[in-house]
């Protein structure tokens, strides 16, 4: 609808509570993030401008670059384990078949629970003495695949983005089910019609025809990599000896456990940076190919 | 197509299998709730020998999820209803009138989305600390609001633009205020939408850790998942209360998952489908 003046103040009127509780705490607070990020700062003391020294002593620290590694280590578990788990049960699932919506139900489910929940439930699966996986292993006589799974520094990262894993596909599982149910029908005939065979019908009609769901996926789980903080805060916290530190874990310590907020700012800028540069990286080279 | 019985009872068992495979951690912990310390320590995989009720009682009084429990309905509802209502007004002004700064405001609050709240953490934690939030349901209503409004706005405004033009030029006609056809036309009209929306910012807000753990220190003004952290922490020595609050606190997720499954995956997807 075409607007008149008075139309138009009360517009601005109506959106204006809305503006400020988006701008004031989600938009002004990175720039806020970035400005305090050149100060040396404990959130009492007189704000003392350092210039890029916090960059500095963070890109200096190796415990910073720990995080980074684990950050892109969680990064391809999410690419190499949540998408193809994802897109194998949605292939699966995309069949007018009695009862199927059932398995749907309970793949999805973890999607929905906390993180927080998740990875207790988790920490007690690979708890050394009474958890799950150990006991299992002891069952079927593998006694020597026990392991301390969360302390062990082999083993940590590997357990973590595993419960990464279990609770995230089923959201890449429903996105990939959304794009296989765009694929026409006709096209999947003709091709059952030519005598093409289950495996290469998906490598040849199915994966081409999902190329923008499988983009869509891919920006979602790097962006979600670099947000991860509840799960590993909660199951490790980030330990032993920041074996499983990430960016987040470190930024969380450095600004409210040393109460460092111009260091802890600095490293939420880098936060904002790597996963801005991963997601356009991304979009860049969809756009390329698209 | 038809697809062959034989191949129908694979598939069938094949799903079947990986399905309670998927879901063997959450029955485990709930079958091992019930067991006393010691038999757990024992028999860690088993039944247990006396289903011991009491556990639960005495989770719940231990951990104090009863304050936990109502921290979270009362964040989660105050902030529901703030992004909701400020939410779709603003998508109702974005998708139905024709102004300068449209598109950009658009762009602007879904740009929201891709901001990881981590880059916001220590300014919001200042600012609250200045106005004197910091530790108050308000604290965590705010950035729950703020957080939210992006993907509200998203799939209002998606879903008002499809409305036919003419709707309200005719109450306009008639005489009737922009908020009089946004309360009494539109607002009806939206309700499919509406649902998707409340019940998606309901798991977001319900499910919240790190702001809860930023803003909150207070014992009695803890959130649920803040609070089974904290009590996850320090009460190690008991794992089966763990796994009885866990429970306890895991039952109406998936029960209101369970009834709201629809509109809870069509919502929690809409930004990747659409997008």
């Amino acid at each position: 609808m075409n607007i008149t003046k008075r139309m138009g103040l009360t517009i601005f009127v109506g959106m204006l509570p809305a503006l400020i509780i988006y701008m004031g705490i989600a938009m002004l607070p990175v720039a806020m993030s970035f400005y305090y990020s050149f100060f040396n700062w404990n959130g009492l003391s007189h704000m003392s401008f350092i210039g890029l020294d916090n960059y500095v002593s963070v890109l200096k620290d190796g415990i910073f670059w720990k995080g980074v590694k684990n950050n892109l280590f969680m990064m391809l578990s999410g690419i190499l384990g949540q998408l193809p788990v994802g897109l194998f049960f949605a292939v699966i699932l995309n069949r007018s078949l009695r009862g199927l919506k059932l398995y749907r139900s309970v793949l999805f489910m973890p999607v929905i629970i906390s993180a927080v929940i998740v990875s207790l439930i988790w920490n007690m699966v690979y708890g050394t003495e009474s958890g799950l996986l150990n006991n299992v292993l002891g069952l079927v006589g593998l006694d020597s695949w026990k392991h301390n799974w969360l302390g062990a520094p082999q083993w940590g990262m590997l357990s973590v983005s595993i419960t990464y894993l279990w609770q995230n596909y089923g959201f890449y599982m429903v996105i990939f089910l959304a794009g296989l149910q765009n694929i026409p029908e006709e096209i999947r005939e003709a091709a059952v019609m030519d005598g093409a065979t289950g495996w290469k019908r998906f490598w040849l009609i199915t994966l081409p025809m999902l190329k923008e769901t499988i983009w869509v996926t891919l920006i979602f789980s790097i962006s979600n990599s670099f947000r991860i903080f509840d799960l590993i805060y909660v199951m490790t916290a980030g330990g032993p000896a920041h074996n499983t530190e990430v960016m987040t874990i470190y930024m969380y310590t450095q600004a409210f456990n040393n109460s460092d907020f111009g260091l802890g700012s600095s490293v939420s800028i880098l936060i904002l940076l790597f996963s801005l540069i991963a997601i356009y990286a991304a979009k860049f080279i969809t756009r390329r190919n698209g | 197509m038809r697809t062959s019985l034989g191949k129908k009872t694979i598939i069938h068992l094949v799903l079947a299998v990986l399905s309670v495979m998927n879901i063997i951690p959450i029955i485990w912990m709930v079958v091992s709730s019930f067991k006393s310390e010691e038999d757990y320590a024992i028999n860690p995989l088993g039944l247990p020998k006396l289903w011991k009720l009491s556990n639960y009682a005495s989770a719940w009084k231990v951990a104090h999820l009863g304050t936990y429990f109502w921290n979270s309905v009362i964040v989660t509802v105050g902030a529901i209803v703030l992004t909701v209502l400020l939410g779709a007004l603003t998508s109702y002004f974005l998708s139905r009138f024709h102004f300068r700064l449209r598109g950009w405001l658009y762009g602007l609050f879904i740009i929201g989305m891709t901001i990881p709240i981590h880059a916001t953490l220590v300014p919001i934690f200042i600012i609250m600390k200045k106005i004197g939030l910091l530790n108050s349901h308000l604290s965590l209503v705010l950035p729950y609001t703020a957080f939210h409004l992006s993907i509200t706005i998203f799939i209002l405004v998606g879903f008002m633009q499809a409305f036919p033009k003419d709707i309200e030029e005719s109450a306009v006609m008639d005489g009737a205020g922009l908020y009089r056809i946004f309360w009494s036309i539109i607002l009806p009209m939206t309700r499919p939408a509406l649902a998707t929306v409340i019940i998606i910012n309901f798991i977001y807000n319900w499910n919240e850790f790190l702001f809860a753990l930023v803003l909150i220190n207070k014992a009695a003004l803890k959130t649920l998942p803040l609070g089974l952290a904290n009590f996850a922490g320090t009460e190690t020595r008991f794992q089966t209360l763990q796994m009885a609050a866990l429970s306890m606190a895991l039952i109406p997720l998936v029960a209101f998952y369970l009834a709201m499954e629809k509109q809870l995956v069509q919502g929690m997807t809409a930004g990747a489908v659409k997008g």
